[in-house]
């Protein structure tokens, strides 16, 4: 966590509108100028983001500010309108060829969406299948691996959130916080170099947050690149590197947390803040 | 406030008079009235011909259409669901051609009522004596070319020798059920919160995959009920198989016996206990399969009755101390 805090870029990169930026290659995610509309609607209007490998990123803003949408950009579950999205030095959803993008084949898309973890507000535990099962399931199908070891590493990981005891246990007998670690370890089972965390806490009761939020806590603490949206103040004030605050589809103001939250430079920052802290 | 009222004996418990009904024993008496009746006209009119019934409900060739209509049943049910399935993959597919093509089977096939669909296939045979697979149009476009004599077909096989009887019922049965199917299956698809796609997508998996892992086997919740429906429908269908005509099913076998001995009200009942029995044995299938897809659905409605008994377990506890 200390050498990812001497991090050198705070600030999200320069330039908009540059095209064939090459990634540099300590930055784990690296948005260029990214566009996304849903009909009419134009969610984001062009977002800049660097997060350096082994940092963590919380993203704030209200909602509807286009946070959301650009966290599931990440992953290609939403396809870009225009700019670039590089996850390790690797083009997301497309491959570039001369001067022409490529759409990538499912399979590949596949892929990269293997080695980058996601959480969802909703937790989206598959709810046939044991808390085991659950983080048993993708190891198995997508990586081919054997039963036998992916049920240690699920064990090994159920243990790591907290609910050793709980692997038999199908998630709608769980309460919240336990879904949502669960959901934690499924997406550690496919050792990702990134996760992604879409408001990981808003849909839980206000006594079940702390138990997620410490699995969040030392996650960081063992060096694991997130991206975290949330409305937790506290949580990005002790855990960030890099505070972005979004709002209207663009980055208003981005840097480290006690500069962004305590010091806020932008009247729609302040006003926001003012309001949820 | 709340301190006292936990020193606080428990009070006695409520013993009041329950609410009277006086409508249920009408209905009761009612019904019990009714049923009698019923019974009399069954036993006491000689027209029914008990003993006679008794004596062919369970012989040879009315045994083996029961037989012939369960395997109806099975074969058609089987094929249907399969077909089912993949028509509604196709139907939510985002390539327009399959989604279109799985449409317009279920548009033909839902349209078109069986029995029409059993004489249909039955007579298939009177219409293309061969079947043969290959280039289409291959006589008309060599005499477009000037040839007179241009054939393209791959390979053929005797049509009428293999669509008769049987087979055809079958065909005709299992194809209609597959179009049914394929909309129960879709909205059980559909049932499915769109966030466990997303889910199993946002873990690496592939479409297939998710589909066969996470989708479907949800969506069997939804599916199965309805499915029973269907299968219990097939039985009560395979009697159209008749005009295929497939003469060793269950009811021509019946109407057989009757329009020979001229008994033919006695062997209808027989069709009823016999059609009445066999959708039994189905619905327990039915129960065993509904139980099986409900799992970690029904473990909300564990949890619950554990949440009531140890709610009714705390004030017991209470009046101990």
């Amino acid at each position: 966590m200390s050498d990812a805090e001497v991090s050198d870029q705070p600030e999200p990169p320069g330039p908009a509108g540059s095209t064939d930026l090459p990634p540099p290659a300590d930055c784990m995610v690296l948005a260029d100028n990214v566009h996304k509309s849903f009909g009419r609607l134009e969610v984001l209007r062009g977002i800049d983001l660097a997060v350096p490998a082994g940092s963590v990123a919380c993203v704030l803003g209200p909602s509807g500010g286009g946070k959301s949408t650009f966290l599931r950009c990440i992953n290609h579950l939403e396809k870009i309108d225009a700019g670039r999205v590089w996850v390790d030095g690797e083009l997301v959803g497309y491959r570039q060829s001369g001067d022409r993008l490529h759409e990538m084949r499912e399979r590949d898309i596949a892929e990269q969406r293997s080695r980058i973890g996601m959480v969802f507000q909703r937790f989206n535990l598959f709810p046939h299948l044991t808390a085991r099962q659950n983080v048993m399931e993708a190891p198995c199908q997508v990586k081919g691996k054997r039963r036998t070891e992916a049920r240690t590493r699920a064990d090994e990981l159920l243990a790591r959130v907290g609910l050793a005891d709980k692997g038999e246990t199908y998630p709608a007998q769980l309460s919240g916080g336990q879904q949502q670690r669960v959901a934690i370890a499924r997406a550690l089972a496919m050792d990702p170099k990134l996760m992604l965390f879409d408001e990981p806490t808003s849909a839980l009761d206000p006594e079940l947050v702390g138990e997620v939020l410490d699995v969040m806590k030392d996650l960081a603490r063992s060096g694991m690149t997130m991206v975290v949206v949330t409305h937790e103040i506290g949580f990005a004030r002790e855990v960030a590197d890099t505070v972005v605050f979004i709002d209207g589809g663009v980055v208003v103001e981005a840097g480290p947390p006690d500069q962004v939250i305590a010091n806020p430079r932008h009247e729609r920052t302040k006003s926001f803040l003012s309001k949820v802290l | 406030m709340s301190s006292t009222t936990s020193i606080r004996n428990r009070p006695e418990a409520i013993r009041a008079v329950p609410v009277r009904h006086p409508g249920r024993w009408i209905a009761v008496a009612v019904i019990v009235l009714l049923t009698a009746m019923f019974v009399n006209m069954l036993v006491t009119n000689s027209a029914f011909h008990w003993d006679f019934i008794a004596q062919n409900i369970l012989s040879t060739p009315v045994a083996r259409g029961a037989l012939t209509s369960m395997e109806l049943t099975i074969c058609a049910m089987v094929i249907g669901i399969v077909l089912g399935v993949v028509l509604a993959i196709m139907r939510l597919s985002p390539n327009r051609v399959l989604s279109s093509a799985a449409w317009l089977y279920i548009w033909a096939f839902r349209g078109i009522p069986r029995l029409v669909l059993c004489v249909l296939f039955g007579n298939l045979g009177i219409l293309y004596g061969r079947l043969e697979f290959g280039l289409p149009f291959d006589h008309q476009i060599g005499q477009l070319f000037g040839v007179t004599d241009f054939h393209a077909r791959i390979f053929g096989l005797n049509w009428s020798s293999l669509i008769y009887g049987f087979v055809a019922g079958l065909l005709a049965l299992a194809l209609s059920e597959g179009a049914y199917m394929a909309e129960i299956v879709r909205a059980g698809m559909q049932a499915v919160d769109p966030g466990q796609t997303e889910a199993a997508q946002a873990l690496g998996m592939r479409r297939p995959t998710v589909l066969r892992r996470i989708v479907l086997p949800q969506a069997m919740r939804v599916i199965v009920p309805p499915t029973g429906n269907e299968t219990i429908a097939m039985l009560k269908d395979t009697s159209l198989v008749a005009y295929v005509p497939v003469t060793n099913e269950l009811f021509f076998q019946l109407q057989h016996i009757g329009a020979r001995t001229y008994l033919i009200f006695p062997m209808l009942v027989a069709a009823c206990i016999w059609y009445l029995a066999m959708t039994s044995v189905l619905m327990v299938g039915q129960y065993f399969l509904e139980k099986r897809f409900s799992r970690g659905f029904g473990a909300t409605g564990r949890a619950r009755m554990r949440l009531r008994t140890r709610g009714a377990g705390a004030p017991g506890g209470v009046v101990e101390e």
